[in-house]
């Protein structure tokens, strides 16, 4: 099945359209980079499929089923997304931040049953943070607090992980580590990820599939590989680049080059 | 320009025509003017009704500069010149000084107000200096203080208010002027704060990408703020001085400004001091009209309300989305409690103790002591009904305001922000005013009427425009404005049925039917419950939308039920106990600095604090000045704010 379908989507802004006519799917099972260049409206398009936005026209459908059919909880329980800007979350600590993503399947009343306090602990341990649990969130790193969010998206318990520019304010170490992390969890279970992505390194590194954006209208989509010939670079960033190879103990990796 | 242009010609037309009522043009006094060699009514024109027309523009934009200045400073579009105090502080000192030095007067008004302004205004700014004038502390300093002096200068008032009159028409804001004096002086006042403005226009440009973007850029922070708040309290205290309190002008100018497209900080401050020089003449030429027209002659500043609230109401929904950043709190980390359910249990024995004093203990006649046995049966179920009233009520405001912080993440925000407050006042101010002699039924009917009035209102323009919290809060300052100017109005007209409304605005719970205690205590126990259901929500809510949109809470309908519960509670309160606000506003921060950081106990303590507040206050109303009682706000806030006042100077130190 399609993880999400767009059917001649529009969303204007006054004095600009921001998405204009976009029609594509997004396929289930796999990590999906969103590239372009800024102003493209990636993060816009993240959040027309997350349900934070609304389209002026078009269709968005998740799983087969249109989006304005899921009660807010429901997509929740399906779709974790993660804004560009993560809030300050004052004098909270670590582990009760991941306890909020159980909020869709508890509600505002629902009793925390054994298996919310073990996707919790599971989040928490995946994500490498049980050591920082009782820490304050606003004490922790950079790495660590996004490390932190993206386990309260894993205690959602949502198949699908939206992210937009997950990695923007970290060095490369912890770029590699976030985007590893989410890698290996879309691997090892079975989750989709769609992640808006600055580097197209990393994108080549970790994503399979990539949509690519210019001025809200498509300009490729296809498997990673698609994007990777200097060709199609070109087209997408409008810049001329080079791509080079180079073989390593995982396998032949494609980099590109500015020129 | 095309609305700026429009204002200015009604502004004008309205002038003129009190003007030319008052003397027709052919008989105006020619140039130069000298007092010698005219009649009176060409005096009154030259120094009179000339001068007026002048103060009006000049104090007007010394209020929408101060006002923009603070809201750029503080980063907070709700901040205004009476935010750190300024303003009551000069009304105390004209109060106690009326009661206490009338001779201290003979020099005029300005000495006495400008050094009661100072003397508030600076350990404000002291305590600000400590912390880098970091914007949610100063602000909540300042509306502290302010807030005091308010209580004081009220209870002052209704102690010995057959001789302040005069005063009460100066805290309503009257531009009546003998000469050109007042005008140059604020015509000094405008072009030093002017010319400072535009030195300051550049760093605060700079000071809105941020903290760490402006140190970045090489700012410094701390002498940037001081000079920006002092700038401003020195324009407002010099119209304080002059014409007394002139509310909302500095609130509502800004606003305007920005919703006439002023983007860039030097067109905010350039465009704020015009349309609050505007704002300011249109209120005044209005009242010069009617008074022509032989209707009564009403303070200014009151009526500043009447024009800018539905001018403000009708501008937000066309106001570009404008979130504030968060505004940088200065107390690094937020403490956490080790064990906030020892906390909450200390809370609930400390009531239920406090409770048990109160009803059992007291100040006689003989002095100091428990309750003599054969009094037992005639008092005890007065006293337990007036502990219970105050209580409850002190629950409602305090649960309705920590709600009302964590929906809007705003630490300013309080119920009578909500105008919910407001609205509850005009409606009592109608029963009074409507029956010959208004029985219990009937005020409280009344006062219920206006409290949903307000909620109505607010709600329908909550639900047009999206809801986003700062621009409620902005409606609910304009419904509240309104309401204050009616009120601003009655009492400036020399009306006995005046002083009643002025005793119920200061709170009392001795008029409480035992059914209306009860009442009021079933509903603050199930506010109590609402609250602790909704825990989640206000767990999740201050995240912002974007996650909580995420994480699948009905923004929509969540807000607007918060909200409606909120203003239920706080008109509910305010129907029996009068609008008791400053609990609403103290009992959230006090949580806070007990460390009660998250929701769950976070609004349980709150909810604790405000009935442990309002039972101090109410022992302290009924024997500090034995046999007499003082009102139960005035104690709440003697109580409260010194307190939290300590608390902010102490986590300093830490």
């Amino acid at each position: 099945m399609t993880l999400f379908t767009l059917n001649g989507v529009t969303l204007t802004v006054p004095g600009r359209r921001l998405i204009d006519g976009l029609t594509l799917e997004i396929a289930e099972g796999a990590v999906t980079a969103l590239v372009g260049r800024n102003g493209s409206s990636k993060s816009t398009l993240l959040k027309l499929i997350a349900g934070q936005l609304r389209p002026d026209s078009g269709s968005i459908a998740h799983a087969g089923r249109p989006l304005q059919d899921w009660t807010p909880r429901e997509l929740a329980r399906s779709i974790a997304y993660l804004p560009q800007v993560t809030p300050p979350a004052e004098g909270m600590r670590l582990a009760e931040l991941v306890a909020l993503g159980r909020y869709p399947w508890r509600g505002a009343l629902g009793r925390f049953r054994p298996e919310d306090h073990a996707a919790v602990e599971i989040a928490l341990d995946r994500c490498g943070l049980r050591p920082f649990a009782e820490r304050l969130v606003d004490t922790l790193s950079g790495g660590e607090r996004q490390r932190g969010w993206i386990a309260m998206m894993l205690a959602q318990g949502a198949r699908t992980l939206l992210l937009d520019e997950p990695t923007s304010a970290l060095d490369v170490a912890h770029q590699v580590e976030v985007l590893g992390l989410v890698q290996q969890m879309c691997r090892q279970t079975g989750l989709s990820a769609v992640i808006v992505l600055h580097d197209v390194n990393m994108a080549a590194r970790f994503c399979d599939r990539v949509v690519a954006l210019d001025n809200g209208r498509l300009v490729l989509q296809g498997p990673m590989a698609a994007l990777m010939t200097p060709e199609a670079l070109a087209r997408v960033y409008g810049l001329p680049m080079q791509v080079a190879a180079q073989g390593g103990k995982a396998g032949t990796r494609l980099y590109a080059l500015p020129e | 320009m095309r609305p700026i242009l429009a204002a200015a010609l009604l502004a004008l037309a309205l002038w003129a025509f009190a003007a030319l009522t008052a003397l027709p043009f052919a008989a105006w006094p020619a140039l130069p003017w000298r007092a010698e060699g005219m009649e009176t009514g060409q005096i009154l024109l030259a120094f009179g009704l000339m001068p007026r027309g002048a103060v009006a523009l000049l104090a007007g934009a010394c209020l929408g500069l101060a006002g923009a200045l603070m809201q750029a400073v503080l980063r907070n579009p709700l901040a205004d010149p009476t935010t750190l105090g300024t303003a009551s502080g000069a009304q105390l000192a004209l109060v106690a000084a009326t009661i206490f030095a009338p001779g201290w007067l003979a020099g005029g008004a300005l000495p006495v107000a400008l050094a009661g302004a100072a003397a508030v205004t600076l350990p404000v700014l002291a305590l600000g200096a400590r912390r880098g004038f970091a914007p949610v502390t100063v602000t909540i300093a300042g509306m502290l203080a302010g807030m005091l002096c308010s209580a004081v200068a009220t209870a002052l008032t209704l102690a010995q208010g057959h001789y302040l009159l005069s005063l009460v028409i100066w805290n309503g804001g009257s531009l009546t002027q003998q000469d050109w004096s007042g005008a140059a002086h604020l015509a000094l006042a405008l072009a030093a704060g002017l010319a400072l403005a535009a030195l300051l226009a550049r760093p605060l440009m700079v000071l809105s990408l941020g903290t760490e973007g402006a140190r970045g850029l090489g700012l410094g922070l701390a002498p940037l703020r001081m000079g920006t708040l002092l700038l401003a309290v020195c324009l407002s205290a010099l119209v304080s001085a002059e014409v007394g309190l002139v509310g909302f002008v500095g609130l509502a100018a800004p606003a305007i400004a920005r919703s006439l497209g002023a983007r860039t900080m030097r067109q905010r401050l350039l465009l704020a001091p015009l349309a609050g020089a505007l704002l300011l003449s249109l209120a005044d030429g209005a009242l010069l009209a009617i008074a022509a027209m032989e209707g009564p002659s009403l303070p200014t500043g009151a009526l500043t309300g009447l024009i800018g609230g539905p001018l403000l109401l009708w501008l937000l929904p066309r106001m570009t989305t404008h979130v504030p950043q968060r505004a940088e709190a200065g107390d690094g980390l937020a403490r956490r409690a080790r064990r906030p359910a020892r906390v909450l249990a200390v809370l609930a024995a400390l009531v239920l103790a406090l409770s048990a004093l109160t009803l059992f203990g007291g100040r006689g006649p003989e002095g100091w002591g428990w309750i003599a046995p054969e009094l037992r049966e005639t008092f005890l179920p007065l006293r337990a009904t007036a502990i219970l009233a105050a209580l409850s009520a002190g629950a409602l405001l305090a649960g309705s305001g920590a709600l009302l912080q964590r929906l809007t993440a705003n630490p300013m925000a309080a119920p009578e922000v909500l105008g919910v407050t407001g609205g509850a006042a005009l409606g009592y101010a109608a029963a009074v005013f409507l029956f010959p002699a208004p029985g219990p039924l009937e005020l409280a009917l009344c006062t219920a009427a206006g409290g949903a009035l307000a909620l109505a209102a607010l709600s329908a323009h909550a639900l047009r425009a999206d809801l986003a919290p700062a621009r409620l809060l902005l409606a609910g300052l304009a419904i509240g404005a309104l309401a204050s100017a009616v009120l601003g109005a009655i009492m400036a007209s020399d009306d006995r049925r005046a002083w009643v409304i002025l005793g119920w605005l200061a709170g009392s719970a001795t008029n409480v039917t035992p059914a209306g205690a009860a009442a009021l205590a079933a509903l603050a126990l199930a506010l109590l419950a609402a609250l602790l259901a909704a825990a989640r929500w206000l767990e999740i809510l201050p995240l912002g939308p974007a996650t909580a949109r995420a994480l699948g809470l009905p923004m929509a309908q969540a807000r607007l039920a918060l909200i409606l519960l909120a203003g239920l509670a706080t008109g509910a309160a305010t129907l029996l106990v009068g609008p008791v606000s400053f609990v609403g506003l103290m009992a959230p921060q006090i949580a806070r600095s007990l460390g009660l950081t998250r929701a769950l106990p976070f609004v349980a303590g709150t909810w604790l604090i405000g009935a442990l507040l309002m039972v101090l206050a109410a022992f302290g109303a009924r024997t500090a000045t034995f046999p007499y009682d003082l009102p139960l706000g005035l104690v709440a806030t003697l109580v409260g704010a010194p307190w939290l006042f300590l608390t902010l100077m102490k986590r300093t130190a830490a």
